[in-house]
């Protein structure tokens, strides 16, 4: 056994301890800014965590740290490092219970790192409970707002009966073959490949991701909650939730099942593409924004499983490129609607009236992460739906499956009406229609300019320069082929 | 005739069969989320008797993971049903239309 490769989850274990010991001690005017000081010791173990290229397992196979689980690590770390940073500047709404709600974020990170090494259905249960035990609390984290205990009471009720479903999956999974561990049960799937109880069972598991991740049939929840939720904890769901539910997909199809998987191709492609035109067409009507992005999220969740659907090697790379410029596609754009509508109940897009002469900044970021949401280049959003849809291209003349065509035509089709709303969102900000009623310029603290050119930076540096980030992901995903 | 594997199994399944019918047609937040633990039990019980006919512990172990966790899961679900309760005085899924479209 080796347990010095948990040392980066024993720290933010630890980090999270301290900030809800330190709620006790520290002063009331100055618990909000508790907040920089999780971020700075994330920022830390993060630079600590790129020197070290550790691999191995641990505990008998039941975590692994390899090239995917490091990739997926970081990326986590800096998404609750900027949802740190969206958090302080939220927390004059919360009233009560700062230190918490900084602390849940950080047990949350730990969920999700545990996640990314998870290579063992029993390590998958537990940390997807974590992560969602404490969305559920972040969630309704506003007590004395009806909409924030609304989406956490459906959230609680939707996410039980995902795991519920899960549970029951991996009871059924682990009573035919008897293994729990994704590579011992790699080298006996094959005969089960026709086992009904085996297949109903893999099935029900892949529900209860489903589920995390808001592909279709099972994303009823995401909107809700999205809309509902305090901006961070949305911001964190939209990101770090998904990414952990598709680290664990990936483990689960590719190296705990991949001769069954095989066989899935169809089923994926059908998923995919019915996901895509759902979360687009919906999205058309919205009038609040947050609503907007949760009907966008399970669109771009189906973008992302034209790389599972593609079954091989490029389009498991694709998803971790398209999700690193998600990351700051989308951390970009909540920490503009956290800035500007801090002051609103409505959150409607109609808020953003006048945005480009209260404050230019902002204006520009929430115009980048609209433009890299709808997949224009140069920005990360593009090259990375160039990258899926080759994937699925490069199947499609492989196998000669027409489904592929098909799945290719139906997500050009959705970015085709993502560019509706989306336009829809920059109208708002240049263009409005009726007269703002607010121009008071709006204020930046200086960690949220930071944050911002984090986002900024990150968008055109992906979308720019892709190589580095393909090289990274196509390093981290010779892990799943093991 | 001593009960084997599949007539536990089969009471595992009836029993997360009857958990699902619960949660789909109650409309009580409450009676919904004890429908759950049902199902979850439901999950427990295959484990276990697998476990005892396989002459395998791990689903065993996996049994005491999934009672710890869904022991958290029910004291946060809980709370929040009795923090919406005080906010809206009714644990009805019908009252639950705050956002809507």
């Amino acid at each position: 056994m080796n347990a010095s490769l948990l040392n980066l989850e024993i720290w933010v274990i630890a980090l999270g301890l301290v900030l809800m010991l330190a709620d006790f001690w520290m002063p009331l005017e100055r618990k909000r800014f508790l907040g920089y000081a999780a971020a700075a010791a994330l920022a830390m173990l993060l630079v600590t965590n790129l020197g070290v290229c550790a691999t191995g397992t641990a505990f008998s196979g039941m975590f692994v740290e390899d090239g995917l689980a490091v990739f997926f690590k970081r990326f986590f770390l800096v998404a609750a490092i900027l949802v740190l940073f969206m958090s302080v500047e939220f927390s004059d709404r919360l009233t009560a219970g700062i230190s918490e709600y900084y602390s849940l974020i950080v047990f949350a990170l730990s969920g999700m790192l545990f996640a990314a090494s998870a290579n063992n259905f029993a390590m998958l249960f537990v940390s997807i409970e974590l992560i969602t035990v404490t969305f559920y609390v972040l969630t309704s984290f506003q007590r004395g707002r009806l909409v924030s205990l609304e989406a956490g009471v459906k959230y609680l009720i939707l996410g039980a009966l995902s795991s519920a479903f899960m549970v029951y999956g991996i009871a059924l999974v682990w009573g035919t073959t008897g293994k729990l561990n994704f590579n011992e049960l790699a080298s006996v799937a094959s005969q089960f490949a026709d086992n009904k109880i085996f297949l109903f069972g893999m099935v029900l598991v892949l529900a209860g991701l489903g589920f995390k991740i808001a592909a279709f049939p099972f994303q009823i929840w995401a909107p809700d909650v999205y809309q509902g939720a305090p901006t961070p904890t949305t911001a964190f769901l939209a990101v770090g939730s998904k990414a952990a539910g598709f680290v664990l997909l990936l483990r689960v199809l590719f190296t705990a099942i991949p001769s069954v998987t095989a066989h899935w191709a169809n089923p994926l492609i059908i998923i995919s593409g019915i996901t895509i035109l759902y979360g687009n067409l919906c999205a058309i009507p919205q009038q609040n924004l947050k609503r907007l992005l949760g009907y966008s999220s399970i669109a771009h969740a189906g973008y992302l499983l034209l790389g599972v659907a593609a079954l091989s090697a490029s389009g498991q790379a694709a998803i971790l490129y398209y999700l690193s410029g998600y990351l700051f596609t989308v951390l970009g754009a909540f920490t503009v609607i956290c800035l500007v509508m801090r002051h609103l109940d409505s959150e409607n897009i109609s808020a953003l009236a006048g945005l480009n002469q209260r404050s230019p900044l902002l204006a520009t970021t929430m115009t980048l992460a609209m433009v890299s949401l709808a997949g224009i280049p140069p920005l990360a959003g593009f090259f990375g739906k160039f990258l899926l849809l080759k994937a699925v291209i490069q199947q499609a003349q492989v196998t000669g499956n027409h489904g592929y065509y098909c799945l290719t035509f139906t997500a050009l089709a959705g970015v085709v009406i993502s560019l509706y709303y989306y336009g829809g969102v920059i109208r708002a900000i240049y263009w409005s229609k009726d007269a703002p009623a607010d121009l008071s310029p709006i204020m930046l603290s200086g960690p949220a300019k930071v944050a911002i050119a984090i986002c900024i930076a990150g968008m055109f540096w992906i979308g720019l320069f892709p190589n580095v980030m393909v090289n990274l992901a196509n390093e981290a995903v010779k892990a799943l082929a093991r | 005739m001593t009960p084997g594997l599949e007539h536990y199994l089969v009471v595992s399944a009836l029993l997360f069969c009857l958990g699902l019918l619960g949660v789909i047609t109650r409309r009580n937040l409450l009676v919904m989320y004890m429908s759950l633990e049902l199902m979850l039990n439901a999950a427990n019980l295959a484990l276990v008797s697998f476990s005892r006919f396989n002459n395998n512990l791990n689903g065993q172990i996996l049994v005491f993971f999934i009672i710890t966790v869904a022991a958290a899961e029910v004291s946060v679900g809980l709370a929040l049903i009795v923090a919406l309760y005080r906010k809206r005085q009714t644990a009805h899924v019908e009252d639950l239309t705050t956002m809507k479209l």
